[in-house]
C-alpha cells in the first residue's frame, strides 16, 4: 500500500508553481495561528511594571520570570490539578471513545432494525436541551455526581456531534462488503467490529480522540457546577477560570463592594500569572497533538482497504 | 462452624458500633460563603464543631464560595431545591438578590425562630438592621435573613493622591474648596508636569456619576446599570431631596446632561483613560494604576480606616475626600446577610449557628481569623497578628456577619472596632429607607432598558460619547424600550411606601 | 424509520439485533438519564418557576403556576430585530467561509508534497482551538487598546488621530469574522483532512490512468469522497443557526456596550438580561426557542439534502 500511494504521489501531484503557493497560505494562516500563543508566552514572561505602563505588548519593556515563580510557589495545588486534569482527560476520553463507537457502529449498520431510532435518540439531544438546573438535579440528586472525579467525567461522556463524526467514518471508509464477508466467516459482531473494522477506521477514531481529549482537557464548567466541598479533584483549567472569574466579578461588583473590593483585588493573581498558566494548560494537550495526528496521517500512507 | 460463629460475632460487633456512631451523629448543616480564599479549613472547622457540638446541636461544614463561583452555585443550589445547603450567603447587589429569592420562597421566614432562639442576636444586632432585612417575602412581611453587622452606610469619596497634589502646587484644603466642575485648571497641571500618557482622572464612571448629580442607588433596579434616580439632600441626607421622594429616569435630569457635558470635555482633553469607558478593561486599569499610584483623583466608595491601608499599599499618601455625610440606604444595609435555604432539612439548627455567630465573639473570631496560635496570634497589646497560615485561611471578613464582635488587628489598631461602631451608628438613614423595588411586574421592560442602557450609559459617564448626538438618541431608545412605564411602576410603589410609612 | 428485515432467517435476526442493541446500549442509556430526564425542566419556560412547599425541584416544577408564553415576551424589546438580525448574518456567513476555507485548506494540505511541513501546518492550525476566547480577547486587546493598542500607537505615531476601537461600531463586523475563522477553519480542517486520508486510493491511480489532472482529480474524486463530511457539518451548523459562540461576542468587544448594534447576539442578550433579572423562565425560554429554530432548520436542510443525496442526509 505504501508503495502504491508513494507512487501516486510523485506521480501524480501539483507543480511546483502550486505546491509553493500552497506552502504561502497554508504557512501565512498557521503562523497566524501560532502569533497569539508567541503572545501569551510573552505576557508570561512580561514584568507587571511594564503590563502597567504598556498593557500587553510584544516588545515589552521588561522581563520577569516572576509569574513561574509564583506558579511554582502554587505547590501543591498545581500540581495536584495538574494531575487531575490528566486523570480526567485520560479516563473520559479512553471511556467516551469507546462509548461512541459502539454508539455509532450499529447507526452505520444498515441492517440493524432500531437504526432510525438510536439516530434520532442521539441526534434531537444536540437541538433540545433540558437546561441547566434540571441537568444540575438530575445529576446531583439522582446519579450522585457531586464532589468526584465522576461527576467531572461522566456529564461528558457522550457527545452526539462525535457520533456523527464517527458514523460519518464508518460511511466513508468501511465498505459494507467487509462486514458481510466477516459475518459470512461467522464472526460475531463484537469480534466483526474489533478485528475487521476497527482498523479500518483508525483516522476517525484519533479524530473523536483528539476532539474528546480536547473537550475533557478545556473543561471547567463542571468543576464550577458539582465541586463544592471536596477541591482536591479541581482540573487545571478550573484553576485558572477560577482566578478569570475572581477579578471579572469583582470588576463588576467594585462600585457595590467598595473598600473590600480594591483590598480583594490586591490579591489577585496578576496577568502574567494567569498567562503563565496558560501555558500550563496549553503545552501538554499540544504535545499531544501529533500523538494523535500520526493515526490521521498513518492513515494517509495507509490507505484504505479494498472491498 | 467456628468460623462462622466468629463472623457473625464480628459483624454484630461491627452493626453495634455503626450503631452506636449513628446514635452519636450529629446532623450536618452545611453554610455557603461568598468571597472566600481558603484552602484549608480542618483546624477551623475541628475547633468549631467542638464549640458548636452542644450549643447548636449540629455539625458544621463549609462551601468556601469565591467571588468568581459563587453565583452560580449559590443560585444553582437554591433554584434546584438542593437540601444539602442549609445557609446561603445573600445581599442586595449579587445574583441570588435577597428581596427576589426571598419572594421566590428560597429563604425561610425567621421570625419565629427569632422569637424562640433570637434573644442573643436581637441584642447584638441594631435594630435599624433587623428593619432593613424586613421584607414582604413569599410568607408576608418579615425577616428572611440574618443581616451582617458591617459597614452599613454608603460615603461616595475622592480619592487623593495628595503626594501628587502637593506637587502640583495645591493644598488638600484648595482640592476640598473645589467641586467637580472646576478642576480643568488641576488637570492640565498634572498633565503638563506628568507627560501626555499620563491621565489624572481616574474614575469608576458610574460611581462618579452618583457622587457627582447626588443620587443613589435604588434597591431593585436594575443591576448592571441602574436607571433610576433618587436624588439625595446632600446637605442634610436624612431630610427629602431636591425633587422629593420621587425617582427620576436618571438619564433625562439636568443634573446628568451638565455631568456627561462636563466629563466628555474632561475626556476629550485627555484627562480620563479611554480604558475606563469599557466595562472589562476599566477595572484592570483601575487597579494597574491604583497600585502604581499614576492618578491624581479617583473616586472611591469608603469605608473608615482605609485611607492608611491605601497609602500603604500604593506608597502615596491617599485621602478621601467625602462628597456627602455616610447615609443609610437600603441597598447598604441589606450589603451581606445569611439566609437559610427552605431546601434545608435542619432549619432550628442551623439558625442557632447563625444565631451565635453574630453574637458569641469566640465563634466569630474563630470562623473569620482562624484559630489562635495557627492562624494568627495574640500580641501584647492583645492585638491580633496573622501569621503566615492566614494565607491559607481568608474568608471574607465582611460577609460573614457581625464584625463588630472581632477583636482588633495589629494593623487596624487598638479601639478601631469601636470606632467603626461609633462612626456607623451615626450615619443618618434616607427618608425612602427600606424602600424596595419589586420590579417582577416590569420585568420585561427592565430587561429591554438594562440593554439600551449598557450601550450608552458607561460610556457616556466616562466622557467617551459626545452628549450632544448621543444623550438624545440614548433618551429616544429608553423611551422605546418602556421607561415610562418602568418609571411610573417604581413611583407608585414608592408613593405606597411612603405613605405607608 | 425502521429498515425492513431482508435477512436469511428470523433468528439470526434477532441476534444480530440484539448484539447491535448491546452496542448502542450503554450511550442510549446515559442519553436517557442525563439528557432526556431533565428534558421535564423544560416546562420551566411556561411556568412561573417559584420554591413550592416542600422545596424540591421536581415539586417546584409541577406545582409552580402556568404562565402561557409570558415568558417569551422579553422578545418585544426593541433590541430584539437587532439580535436576531446579527446572530443569523453572522452564522449564515461564517457557516460558508468556513466551510469553503476549511475544505481548501484540508485539500491543499493533503497534497502538500513535503509530508513534514503539512503536519507542522496541521498542528499550528490547531493551537487555537487551545486557547479560550478570554485569552483570545487580550491578544485582540493588544491591537485595538486605545491607550497602548498596536494599531491606535501606529496611528498615533503617523500624526493621525487614534481610532477608539471599543467605541467605534464600523471595524467590528470584519474584527469577529476574521477572529472566528482564526478559530475554527484549523478545527475544520483537521475533520476534513482526516476524510480526505480515509478516501480509497486506487480510486486517484484510477483517475490517473484514465488522465485526469490533478484539479480534476480533486474535483472527482476528493471532494465527492468528503462529500458526506460536508454536509453532515454543514446540516449541524445549520442547526445552531440561531445560538452564537457566547465568548466570541462577550469577550472579544469587552462586553462594550456602544459597540452593541452590531455585537449583541441572542446569547449575550440573555446573559446580559438574567444577570440584571435573574429570571430562570426567560433564560429557558430562549433556550426553548433557540432549539425550535435549530429544529427546523435542521429538519429543512435535511430534507433538502436528502433529496438532493440520501445517503448523506443526516436521518
Amino acid at each position: 500500500m505504501r508503495k502504491s500511494k508513494g507512487q501516486s504521489a510523485t506521480l501524480n501531484t501539483f507543480g511546483p508553481g502550486a505546491q509553493a503557493a500552497f506552502h504561502a497560505v497554508l504557512g501565512l494562516f498557521a503562523l497566524l495561528c501560532i502569533v497569539p500563543f508567541v503572545f501569551v508566552i510573552i505576557i508570561s514572561f512580561t514584568s507587571e511594571d511594564s503590563i502597567r505602563q504598556i498593557g500587553y505588548s510584544f516588545t515589552p519593556l521588561s522581563w520577569s520570570t516572576q509569574a513561574y515563580t509564583y506558579v511554582f510557589q502554587l505547590g501543591g495545588a498545581l500540581w495536584r490539578s495538574y494531575f487531575n486534569s490528566f486523570l480526567i482527560t485520560f479516563v473520559g476520553t479512553s471511556l467516551s471513545v469507546i462509548i461512541c463507537i459502539l454508539y455509532s457502529y450499529p447507526l452505520y449498520r444498515r441492517d440493524f432494525r432500531y437504526r432510525g431510532f438510536f439516530n434520532f435518540l442521539s441526534f434531537f439531544t444536540m437541538i433540545f436541551g433540558g437546561g441547566l438546573v434540571p441537568t444540575f438535579v438530575v445529576c446531583k440528586t439522582l446519579l450522585g455526581l457531586s464532589d468526584n472525579y465522576a461527576a467531572l467525567i461522566v456529564p461528558m461522556l457522550f457527545s452526539p456531534f462525535n457520533v456523527i463524526v464517527m458514523r460519518t467514518f464508518f460511511q466513508t471508509t468501511v465498505p459494507r462488503e467487509l462486514i458481510e464477508a466477516s459475518t459470512i466467516d461467522g464472526a460475531g459482531e463484537y469480534r466483526t467490529l474489533i478485528q475487521v473494522v476497527l482498523p479500518v477506521v483508525k483516522p476517525g477514531i484519533a479524530t473523536i480522540a483528539l476532539l474528546n481529549a480536547l473537550a475533557f482537557w478545556n473543561e471547567w464548567f463542571l468543576s464550577l457546577l458539582y465541586l463544592t466541598k471536596n477541591m482536591d479533584v479541581m482540573p487545571l483549567q478550573y484553576l485558572l477560570m477560577r482566578m478569570q472569574r475572581n477579578a471579572d466579578f469583582l470588576a463588576k461588583n467594585a462600585g457595590m463592594l467598595g473598600a473590600d473590593a480594591a483590598k480583594a483585588a490586591r490579591n489577585l493573581p496578576s496577568q502574567s500569572l494567569k498567562m503563565a498558566l496558560v501555558v500550563f494548560i496549553v503545552v501538554p494537550i499540544a504535545c499531544a497533538y501529533p500523538f494523535f495526528q500520526r493515526y490521521v496521517v498513518a492513515g494517509l500512507t495507509i490507505g484504505s482497504v479494498k472491498g | 462452624m467456628k468460623k462462622l460463629f466468629a463472623l457473625i460475632l464480628a459483624v454484630a460487633m461491627i452493626l453495634t458500633v455503626a450503631n452506636f456512631a449513628l446514635a452519636e451523629d450529629l446532623p450536618v448543616i452545611t453554610i455557603m460563603f461568598h468571597g472566600s480564599n481558603v484552602t484549608d479549613d480542618t483546624a477551623v472547622l475541628e475547633a468549631v464543631n467542638a464549640y458548636i457540638a452542644d450549643k447548636v446541636g449540629a455539625k458544621l461544614e463549609v462551601v468556601w464560595g469565591t467571588w468568581g463561583d459563587f453565583d452560580e452555585k449559590a443560585t444553582n443550589a437554591l433554584t434546584s431545591g438542593d437540601s444539602s445547603i442549609d445557609m446561603v450567603f445573600t445581599c442586595s447587589w449579587s445574583s441570588d438578590e435577597y428581596n427576589t429569592y426571598a419572594k421566590k420562597g428560597y429563604f425561610v421566614k425567621l421570625d419565629d425562630l427569632i422569637a424562640e432562639y433570637g434573644a442573643d442576636l436581637v441584642a447584638a444586632i441594631p435594630e435599624s438592621l433587623m428593619q432593613a432585612a424586613t421584607i414582604e417575602g413569599a410568607e408576608g412581611m418579615g425577616i428572611y435573613a440574618v443581616n451582617g453587622f458591617k459597614d452599613t452606610a454608603t460615603q461616595n469619596t475622592w480619592d487623593v493622591n495628595v503626594t501628587l497634589l502637593e506637587e502640583l502646587g495645591y493644598t488638600l484644603d484648595d482640592f476640598k474648596a473645589m467641586s467637580f466642575y472646576d478642576f480643568g485648571d488641576l488637570f492640565a497641571k498634572a498633565k503638563e508636569v506628568k507627560g501626555d500618557s499620563f491621565y489624572p482622572f481616574l474614575v469608576e464612571p458610574m460611581v462618579l456619576e452618583r457622587m457627582v448629580t447626588g443620587s443613589i442607588i435604588v434597591a431593585g433596579d436594575s443591576g448592571a446599570t441602574n436607571l433610576l434616580s433618587l436624588y439625595l439632600n446632600q446637605e442634610d441626607v436624612s431630610a427629602e431631596g431636591p425633587y422629593g421622594n420621587v425617582l427620576l429616569n436618571k438619564f433625562a435630569t439636568e443634573e446628568y446632561r451638565k455631568f456627561v457635558e462636563q466629563m466628555h470635555i474632561y475626556y476629550e482633553a485627555g484627562y480620563i483613560d479611554p480604558s475606563l469607558a469599557v466595562a472589562e478593561t476599566s477595572n484592570d486599569t483601575r487597579t494597574n494604576a491604583q497600585k502604581s499610584g499614576e492618578y491624581l483623583i479617583g473616586t472611591q466608595s469608603y469605608a473608615l480606616g482605609y485611607e492608611h491601608q491605601a497609602s500603604e499599599e500604593r506608597g502615596i499618601h491617599v485621602e478621601f475626600v467625602p462628597c456627602t455625610a455616610p447615609y443609610v440606604d437600603t441597598t447598604a444595609s441589606q450589603g451581606a446577610m445569611m439566609a437559610i435555604s427552605t431546601a434545608s432539612e435542619h432549619p432550628v439548627e442551623s439558625f442557632k449557628f447563625l444565631a451565635l455567630l453574630n453574637s458569641d465573639p469566640y465563634l466569630m473570631t474563630l470562623m473569620n481569623y482562624g484559630v489562635e496560635g495557627i492562624h494568627y496570634t495574640l500580641n501584647a497589646d492583645g492585638l491580633v497578628e496573622f501569621t503566615d497560615e492566614r494565607a491559607n485561611y481568608s474568608p471574607w471578613t465582611n460577609g460573614m456577619g457581625n464584625v463588630t464582635i472581632l477583636p482588633d488587628t495589629a494593623a487596624e489598631g487598638a479601639g478601631f472596632r469601636e470606632a467603626f461602631k461609633a462612626y456607623y451608628a451615626e450615619a443618618k438613614a434616607i427618608p425612602s429607607l427600606g424602600f424596595v423595588f419589586n420590579n417582577e411586574e416590569v420585568t420585561n421592560e427592565m430587561a429591554a432598558l438594562g440593554t439600551v442602557a449598557a450601550q450608552y450609559a458607561l460610556a457616556l459617564d466616562a466622557g467617551a460619547l459626545d452628549p450632544e448626538t448621543a444623550l438624545p438618541e440614548f433618551l429616544a431608545a429608553l423611551d422605546d424600550a418602556g421607561m415610562q412605564t418602568y418609571l411610573d411602576a417604581a413611583n407608585a410603589q414608592l408613593a405606597a411606601y411612603m405613605a405607608a410609612k | 424509520m425502521m429498515y425492513p428485515a431482508k435477512a436469511p432467517s428470523r433468528r439470526r435476526w434477532n441476534k444480530k439485533n440484539f448484539w447491535l442493541l448491546t452496542m448502542a446500549a450503554p450511550g442510549a442509556i446515559w442519553l436517557l438519564l442525563i439528557r432526556y430526564l431533565p428534558m421535564l425542566g423544560v416546562v420551566i419556560s411556561f411556568k412561573d418557576y417559584r420554591a413550592q412547599k416542600p422545596n424540591t425541584f421536581w415539586n417546584n416544577l409541577i406545582k409552580s403556576e402556568w404562565v402561557g408564553l409570558k415568558n417569551f415576551e422579553f422578545l418585544k424589546s426593541p433590541s430584539t430585530a437587532t439580535m436576531i438580525r446579527n446572530t443569523l448574518l453572522y452564522n449564515a456567513v461564517w457557516i460558508v467561509l468556513v466551510l469553503v476555507i476549511a475544505v481548501l485548506f484540508a485539500v491543499m494540505m493533503s497534497e502538500l508534497k513535503n509530508r513534514f511541513m503539512a503536519k507542522a501546518y496541521q498542528t499550528m492550525m490547531f493551537f487555537p482551538y487551545f486557547l479560550s476566547w478570554v485569552v483570545a480577547s487580550y491578544f485582540v486587546l493588544a491591537f485595538l487598546d486605545p491607550t497602548s493598542g498596536m494599531i491606535p500607537s501606529i496611528q498615533k505615531s503617523l500624526g493621525l488621530k487614534p481610532t477608539q476601537f471599543y467605541m467605534t461600531k464600523e471595524p467590528w463586523p470584519i474584527i469577529l469574522t476574521i477572529s472566528n475563522l482564526w478559530k475554527n477553519v484549523g478545527y475544520s480542517s483537521v475533520l476534513y483532512l482526516a476524510a480526505i486520508t480515509g478516501i480509497d486510493t486506487t480510486l486517484y491511480e484510477a483517475a490517473a490512468v484514465d488522465g485526469a489532472t490533478k484539479p480534476q482529480q480533486v474535483w472527482h474524486v476528493t471532494l465527492p469522497g468528503i462529500r458526506p463530511m460536508i454536509i453532515i457539518l454543514l446540516i449541524m451548523s445549520v442547526g445552531k443557526i440561531f445560538n452564537a459562540d457566547f465568548g466570541l461576542f462577550y469577550n472579544v468587544p469587552q462586553n462594550s456596550g456602544p459597540l452593541y448594534p452590531v455585537t449583541q447576539v441572542i446569547d449575550t442578550y440573555v446573559y446580559n438580561t438574567y444577570a440584571n433579572t435573574h429570571n430562570m423562565g426567560m433564560s429557558s425560554a430562549a433556550g426553548l426557542l433557540q432549539s425550535a429554530v435549530g429544529c427546523l432548520c435542521i429538519i429543512m436542510t435535511n430534507a433538502i439534502v436528502r433529496r438532493l443525496d440520501a445517503e448523506s442526509s443526516l436521518f
